[in-house]
């Protein structure tokens, strides 16, 4: 099984990348960016994507680089889960980074380390890149719901110059983005303050790996009180989303399990709503949604725990 | 980077080290990593199972990291490195299966704890066991088998591969499994 016939290139810089998409359009031929391929390439073996010309990224040094600022992380759109994971990702002077070090992201980030251990598998995770999870727009991929929680915002270049977009928002529906088809993600920027008391919980499809639900929750602590939560779903509705009714129950409200379980009852419900269910062959919307929840209160749980271990209070005595 | 950019093309020329010998082919842009390897270079050792990334027949290290070669393209590969089973035991001289002491530490693990029946995935199953040692030398159980999760057998149970994963690691397979080429 193989993709049907296109032209490849690979393009060493993002200008010789803009220079293939214009040659593209010109000859009126439909052009795909290639990162890692993981998403892609199946897609292009089952024929449900048949791009004419593929524009490879693997050599462009600008999207591997990435940057600490003082509240966050701006990570090269080719950075692979592996390397995040690991920590082998390079700053923007081209120093990498420490493999054991405090500034593994992962440690400051717990609910990324979640979820880079159930993503796929190792050698999926190898190949995989972040900035191809989220131009992909699958809506059952496990780290965009970790990157909505944490606020991510997305640089995106193209030849009319830089913009940057959050990603809620950027996320449409079912593989739809706002990524127009002249423009390349650059980098993510997440926060990593406040990021410690995170966690990621998803229900794999035993042989694909994909969420048929996944949840991170985040929890910020104050007098002994959550100051505020971030809640965010995959795998259930056409595209990852930010639970903000169960947000705004837990603001404020005390560290309890019946706290976090009042705000797991709301996570499938959105201005007012119930979110628009997906269910196929291997799970029925309702059965999503109800993962969903289970999920949420055990992410909330555990992100719980961990916002005190950062704070040095106690753990939680009962689980949901 | 020097020089005019290659426009995007149907057919490539396509140059990689496979293990450690430079090797060359003029292949469609489509062709995919595995396909390259077992029909343009006759290394058939790495297996087509599920050809859609989820059973791991098709492992193989590229630049020193197990991949599946069924979602790479040989395009992808090109200027890197990949090392196959084949590459892991030198042949007997006259073309015959490896010696029972040239083979891998993983290969003879397996043998040693039957942890194949049919065989078919054996070949990415040690390499990925390979990578796992190189990453963890010293494993449990546990990580053994979350390590596992992107490879499938249909015969073992998974019990002896297992077995021999952990055997492997016992005798200190994992020291000096990696290439130092991961960027």
């Amino acid at each position: 099984m193989f993709p049907a016939d296109f032209a490849y290139a690979r393009a060493r810089s993002l200008d010789d990348a803009f220079d293939l998409f214009d040659e593209a359009a010109a000859a009126g031929e439909e052009a795909k960016l290639i990162a890692g391929g993981q998403s892609l390439l199946p897609m292009m073996k089952l024929r449900l994507a048949t791009p004419q010309v593929l524009i490879d990224l693997a050599d462009v040094a600008e999207l591997k680089r990435g940057q600490w600022t003082g509240s966050g992380h701006t990570i090269g759109a080719l950075t692979t889960y592996r390397q995040l994971g690991r920590g082998r990702y390079v700053y923007r002077d081209g120093t990498p980074a420490p493999v054991n070090g405090a500034a593994r992201l992962v440690d400051q980030i717990p609910a990324l380390g979640d979820a880079l251990a159930v993503l796929a598998d190792p050698q999926v995770r190898a190949r995989g890149t972040i900035g191809g999870a989220v131009a992909h727009g699958d809506p059952a991929a496990d780290l965009p719901a970790v990157l909505l929680a944490l606020d991510a915002e997305l640089a995106i270049a193209s030849r009319r110059g830089e913009r940057a977009a959050a990603l809620d928002g950027f996320l449409h529906g079912i593989y739809a983005t706002d990524l127009a088809e002249d423009e390349i993600i650059t980098h993510v920027r997440v926060r990593t303050a406040g990021a410690g008391g995170s966690a990621y919980e998803k229900f794999p499809h035993p042989a694909s790996h994909l969420p048929l639900a996944g949840v991170c929750a985040v929890i910020r602590l104050r007098d002994g009180l959550i100051e505020r939560a971030e809640v965010a779903v995959t795998g259930i509705s056409p595209c990852p989303y930010r639970a903000r009714e169960a947000e705004r129950l837990l603001s404020g409200a005390p560290p309890a399990p019946d706290a976090l379980a009042a705000a797991a009852a709301r996570v499938t419900r959105q201005d007012g709503e119930e979110v628009s269910l997906l269910g196929d062959q291997h799970a029925s919307g309702p059965y999503r949604a109800h993962l969903a929840e289970v999920l949420a209160r055990r992410a909330l749980a555990t992100a719980l725990d961990r916002a005190r271990a950062a704070t040095g209070e106690h753990a939680t005595e009962e689980r949901p | 980077m020097e020089g005019v950019r290659v426009p995007a093309a149907r057919e490539l020329s396509v140059q990689l080290t496979v293990n450690g010998a430079p090797r060359a082919a003029t292949v469609p842009a489509r062709t995919l990593l595995v396909h390259f390897l077992r029909d343009h270079l006759r290394l058939t050792g790495t297996h087509v199972g599920c050809d859609t990334t989820q059973c791991g027949a098709c492992t193989v290290a590229l630049d020193g990291v197990a991949v599946k070669s069924c979602t790479v393209l040989a395009a992808q590969a090109d200027g890197h490195e990949v090392t196959t089973i084949e590459g892991l035991a030198a042949a007997t001289q006259d073309g015959g299966d490896p010696a029972d002491d040239a083979l891998d530490p993983v290969q003879r693990a397996f043998k040693d704890e039957h942890a194949l029946q049919c065989g078919y995935c054996t070949p990415g199953m040690v390499m990925a066991v390979r990578q796992l040692l190189a990453d963890h030398p010293d494993p449990t159980e546990d990580q053994v088998r979350h390590a596992l999760s992107g490879n499938i057998c249909r015969c073992t149970g998974y019990q002896n591969i297992v077995a021999a994963a952990l055997r492997a690691a016992a005798g200190g397979a994992g020291a000096g499994t990696g290439t130092g080429r991961e960027g």
